[in-house]
């Protein structure tokens, strides 16, 4: 039950921080931004899935969810290298 | 295959934490300090995991891992909400 309230917690969180990142990207429009919103709203649904199909730990060992998870990862290490990639070629 | 996605989620969440952290202490801005900090907890998020899953099978740190995430977006949302924005 509390587990429950907590992921719940969690994933509103990671939706909140994506539209964060959301709005930055529409003021600015920093790809930067855009990725790190498309990445959350990943976590979100990683969480979202794992609450859904995955509620113990048993069934929690379907690893192929976690992928969703480390596809997130890259998204934002794409997203420093490119935006480190862009700060070099403006110097 | 399990354990290499487990291992994988550590290492690049490790690597998000190093790169966003460094990218701070360059820059000293806010929003890399909260995001670097947020990556620092899905890294212990990522080996709390594996060790779970894989290394004790029969112990059960879901609690703790959840309580990690949590802690790790709630790290990131309080600087966007009071810092950043």
């Amino acid at each position: 039950m509390l587990k429950t309230l907590l992921d719940g917690a969690v994933l509103m969180a990671y939706l909140a921080c994506a539209l964060f990142f959301l709005r930055f990207y529409l003021q600015s429009k920093d790809r930067l931004f855009a990725l790190f919103s498309l990445a959350f709203t990943l976590m979100g649904v990683h969480n979202l899935l794992g609450a859904l199909v995955a509620p113990d730990l048993d069934a929690e060992r379907v690893y192929y969810l976690y992928v969703v998870r480390l596809v997130a990862y890259l998204l934002i290490l794409g997203a420093i290298w490119d935006k480190n990639r862009a700060g070099r070629a403006s110097r | 295959m399990a354990e290499a996605v487990y291992i994988l989620c550590a290492l690049t969440s490790a690597a998000c934490a190093v790169l966003l952290l460094r990218a701070w202490r360059r820059t000293r801005m806010k929003l890399l300090l909260y995001s670097g900090l947020c990556f620092v907890f899905f890294t212990v998020n990522n080996v709390l995991l594996f060790v779970d899953l894989v290394l004790i099978p029969a112990g059960d740190l879901t609690m703790a891992r959840t309580v990690t995430s949590l802690v790790a977006s709630g790290v990131l949302l309080f600087g966007l909400i009071w810092d950043v924005s």
